[in-house]
């Protein structure tokens, strides 16, 4: 089935109630399974709290995000006027291997982002961060 | 995102239902601390109708375990969705912090 749609992000987290209703608007029509629901759901929102939180985007410049649906591949666009930021080669794995005590309080999110995708591209185009993401679990 | 608690046997228990996620985190753990705060026991978070977690959540349960861990009180995570359990899996938390797979089993293994 090929499908897509497209989602405007406020830039505040408040909005992710709005983004996660229309994911599981989309996922119905998509007929997406519920693990990859939750992991769109989970994409979503570690990327734009990302770009809300570290690349200073705010007010009046919302996160372009658009899903699609085609064969077994879904892919995943977002767009935002933030820093320029490439989570492909910006951000280090964290250390899981560290006991409770030593543990840092962050750097999950981006990590847990790149386990549920096959494919990260990142480009930085007329001012803009653009990122695809494609996971490829549909069988 | 609801927070409630009881108390069965020596652990106090403390059910978690709906979504955590980057906008409710917070609150989500100053519900959780000011309900662990008045007690100095064993602590089970119960996830069972937990439909979502986020790195935003993640962190939260992390700084409760330390917070547990500096008093000495014994903490486990029971009934973990599968979505929920691989994001646990995939950071390494199945690592540091104990993973029942009932409230009961969580209960009888805080008891011995």
């Amino acid at each position: 089935m090929n499908v897509s749609t497209s989602i405007t992000m406020q830039p505040d987290a408040e909005d992710l109630e709005n983004v996660f209703a229309a994911v599981e608007e989309f996922a119905e029509r998509a007929e997406w399974p519920m693990n990859l629901v939750f992991q769109v759901k989970l994409i979503l929102e570690e990327m734009s709290l990302n770009v809300i939180n570290y690349g200073g985007v705010e007010g009046d410049d919302p996160i372009d995000i658009k899903l699609k649906t085609e064969g077994d591949t879904v892919t995943i666009e977002i767009k935002d006027v933030g820093q320029p930021f490439d989570p492909i080669k910006d951000a280090p794995d964290p250390d899981l291997g560290l006991p409770l005590e030593q543990r840092p309080i962050g750097g999950l999110g981006l990590y847990l982002v790149r386990t549920m995708v096959d494919e990260m591209h990142y480009k930085w185009h007329d001012g803009r961060n653009h990122l695809t993401l494609i996971t490829r679990r549909l069988a | 995102m609801d927070v409630t608690s009881q108390r069965t046997g020596g652990a106090l228990i403390v059910s978690v239902e709906g979504r955590v996620d980057g906008a409710n985190a917070r609150k989500f753990q100053k519900a959780v601390e000011s309900v662990i705060d008045d007690d100095d026991g064993a602590v089970i978070l119960d996830m069972e109708n937990l439909s979502y977690i986020s790195s935003a959540g993640l962190r939260s349960i992390l700084l409760i375990a330390k917070g547990l861990q500096k008093r000495n009180s014994q903490f486990a995570v029971c009934s973990l969705q599968d979505a929920i359990g691989e994001v646990f899996r995939i950071v390494g938390f199945d690592k540091i912090v104990t993973i029942h797979s009932s409230q009961g089993e969580a209960v009888s293994a805080m008891g011995s």
